[in-house]
């Protein structure tokens, strides 16, 4: 009798360790202590938990969006814009100039400005700046409106203070990235547009181009014939 | 035609030619030309920043097109001019279109000829693809059960099949008067009990040793989210960058859930999902794109129509579930691996642009953090601007390399082992 009793609890205590650990799907599995393992303290992007005050940054109209609190200024960041995102604003821009030195490309600064611009701006721009990246890709990508050609006569002639309005505001169907890229940051893309302006035009519109791209290039030219 | 001189019909000839070409250039550029200068903002069937283009010469005053001329040489000096332009421009909350001086009527008209003429949306476009792993899925699993059946079935016919060979051995010596003891049944086998504590010890003792391991491991944990957002679709088919998104695992601890204004960047825009394959969550039921962007429009407040201005405020964030947990105790730091180390974001979430939906893909245990830094190397070449200048410390290790004792150096030599860089 007392065989049997040991045999079962042996059985129902290794089931049980069985039973433990082991996430699939929907289940997380078990933890050895919950309270190390799931933080009580606030997590980064978590809820206040307190009773009441769950929501309580929203009522008060604080929306977190990686933006900083109106009126304050990041350390070591640039200073505020005060230019208004409405086309007042935009033709306003014109006049900024850009921070960075702009004559010697430093290679550093174009480098960063290149991977900025490829996680950023690539997906609809293209990365060779022809506005047909993969969310267009020549209208069968899922975008509805054809992004903006960068290295075109049009785009080379804006000022360095409109592209970074337009980073800072959004245009059109282009939304704010003034979340995403920090305002140094948006003047390091200016200058990596900038040197991809410069030199790789020629190369883009012979062989081997898109034919969105020659298309472009051709209305262009028709247009600057007749005026 | 003989007495013509020759240079007049040279001339006429190119004078032809130079017609001909010059009307093909322009009922050919009619798209061109819609493409380069109006794409931006239009499209064919579907309001973005601004109405829809087809069948426009059917509405309002554009049945004129000496109207649409005008229009689109300066739009704001026509809007005052008739009631349907009012109302388009408080539609649209009165954001205007620019003006185009600078296209002749000539490229207006055949930018319009190419809107009448151009073909419907889904002609030639690419079909609902076959949805590919739901039968499989169901087919391995009825794999599994028909196995498991099948065995059981032969264990079961073994044992009568014992059962029976002992009853006819017993019978045939019961003929033949041998005297044989009484069998002992198998519960009380020595052997038999021997065999089976044995066989208990060895495969129960792996089990629990597996699950005992496993406890506090997450790995293939795949919950559900608030909104079926498929990495696949964004990161794998739309080919976005990581980073777009979670650009704060490059500078910072946390990888971070994007807000919704990064959502809104594009899906203000991309309101329905009709260009990917068909979606299947794992038990290979459908899913509605368009309806999984709808649950986002819902948290972020916004209403997709003409003129839609998206207010942030109105937005409630949804709540992700998180997958990837470390206890308190370990610290992680996304931007110390990613900008640093230069790590891919794969080689710890697996193939993350192939998810549909999200699983943990690695244990995220200790050993398995020990061992990616027993192995990694790390880039010593501070001179070139790939390496971090900050190794140029280890001075010893830079001469072991330069005198051949080394070949080169791993996240263990520079301290990837110890305790206190990830607990304290």
């Amino acid at each position: 009798m007392k065989k049997i009793v040991i045999a079962f609890f042996s059985i129902i205590t290794g089931l049980s360790l069985v039973s433990c650990g082991g996430a699939v799907g929907e289940d997380p599995g078990r933890a050895y202590m919950p309270d190390m393992y799931y933080a009580r303290a606030y997590e980064a992007y978590g809820y206040n938990m307190v009773e009441g005050e769950y929501d309580s940054l929203r009522q008060r109209g604080i929306q977190y969006n990686g933006l900083l609190v109106p009126g304050s200024v990041a350390r070591g960041d640039m200073l505020p814009y005060h230019l208004t995102g409405d086309t007042t604003g935009l033709k306003a821009a014109d006049g900024l100039i850009n921070p960075l030195d702009t004559l010697s490309q430093d290679s550093k600064i174009v480098k960063e400005g290149e991977r900025l611009y490829l996680v950023n701006c690539g997906i609809c721009h293209g990365t060779a700046l022809d506005g047909n990246g993969p969310l267009w890709k020549g209208g069968e990508g899922p975008y509805p409106a054809k992004p903006q050609v960068l290295n075109d006569a049009q785009a080379k002639g804006w000022t360095d203070g409109h592209y970074y309005h337009v980073i800072t505001f959004g245009k059109g169907a282009m939304g704010s990235y003034a979340s995403q890229l920090r305002p140094e940051q948006r003047w390091v893309v200016i200058q990596y547009i900038r040197s991809k302006q410069g030199g790789a035009i020629q190369d883009s519109t012979g062989g081997g181009a898109p034919t969105v791209l020659n298309q472009t290039n051709t209305a262009d030219g028709d247009t600057t014939k007749k005026k | 035609m003989n007495f013509l001189p020759p240079i007049v019909k040279k001339g006429a000839l190119a004078g032809f030619v130079f017609l001909l070409s010059y009307i093909s250039v322009i009922a050919q550029d009619g798209k061109a030309i819609f493409q380069s200068q109006c794409q931006s903002c239009h499209a064919l069937d579907k309001t973005v920043t601004g109405p829809a283009l087809r069948g426009v010469e059917e509405r309002g005053p554009w049945t004129d097109r000496k109207n649409l001329v005008k229009w689109v040489h300066n739009p704001g000096g026509f809007i005052p001019t008739t009631p349907y332009t009012q109302q388009l421009a408080a539609q649209f909350g009165g954001q205007v279109m620019p003006s185009f001086p600078q296209l002749s009527e000539a490229e207006i008209n055949s930018i319009f000829d190419y809107i009448k003429t151009a073909p419907a949306a889904g002609t030639g476009g690419s079909g609902p693809t076959q949805p590919i792993g739901a039968g499989a899925g169901q087919e391995s699993g009825n794999g599994e059960l028909v196995f498991g059946i099948i065995s059981i079935v032969l264990a079961v016919i073994a044992l009568i099949l014992m059962q029976v060979n002992s009853s006819l051995k017993k019978l045939s010596d019961d003929k033949e008067r041998i005297l044989r003891p009484e069998a002992v049944p198998f519960y009380r086998n020595k052997v038999y009990i021997a065999l089976f504590a044995l066989v208990f010890f060895v495969v129960g003792g792996f089990y629990v040793a597996k699950s005992a391991i496993g406890l506090g491991r997450q790995q293939g944990y795949q919950p559900t989210q608030p909104i079926y957002f498929s990495h696949k679709v964004h990161a794998g088919l739309n080919q976005i960058n990581c980073l777009y998104c979670h650009g704060s695992a490059w500078e910072s601890k946390h990888a971070g859930i994007p807000t919704l204004n990064i959502c809104m960047n594009c899906h203000k825009s991309i309101n329905t999902y009709e260009k990917g394959p068909q979606l299947h969550d794992e038990d290979g039921k459908e899913i509605n794109g368009t309806a999984e962007i709808n649950k986002l429009y819902q948290y972020a407040g916004f209403t997709p129509g003409p003129g839609a201005v998206w207010d942030p405020l109105k937005a409630k964030s949804p709540e992700w579930v998180k997958i990837h947990n470390l206890p308190d105790h370990v610290y992680f730091n996304h931007a110390q691996h990613t900008k640093v180390g230069g790590v891919a974001c794969q080689s710890c979430h697996g193939n993350i642009q192939e998810m549909d939906k999200v699983y943990q893909a690695s244990s995220l245990s200790m050993g398995w953090c020990i061992n990616c830094h027993r192995e990694s190397k790390v880039n010593f070449n501070y001179n070139d601007s790939s390496g971090n200048k900050f190794y140029s410390i280890y001075e010893k290790f830079h001469n072991d390399i330069r005198t051949g004792k080394m070949d080169s150096i791993t996240v263990k030599d520079i301290g990837g082992l110890e305790c206190q860089k990830c607990h304290y």
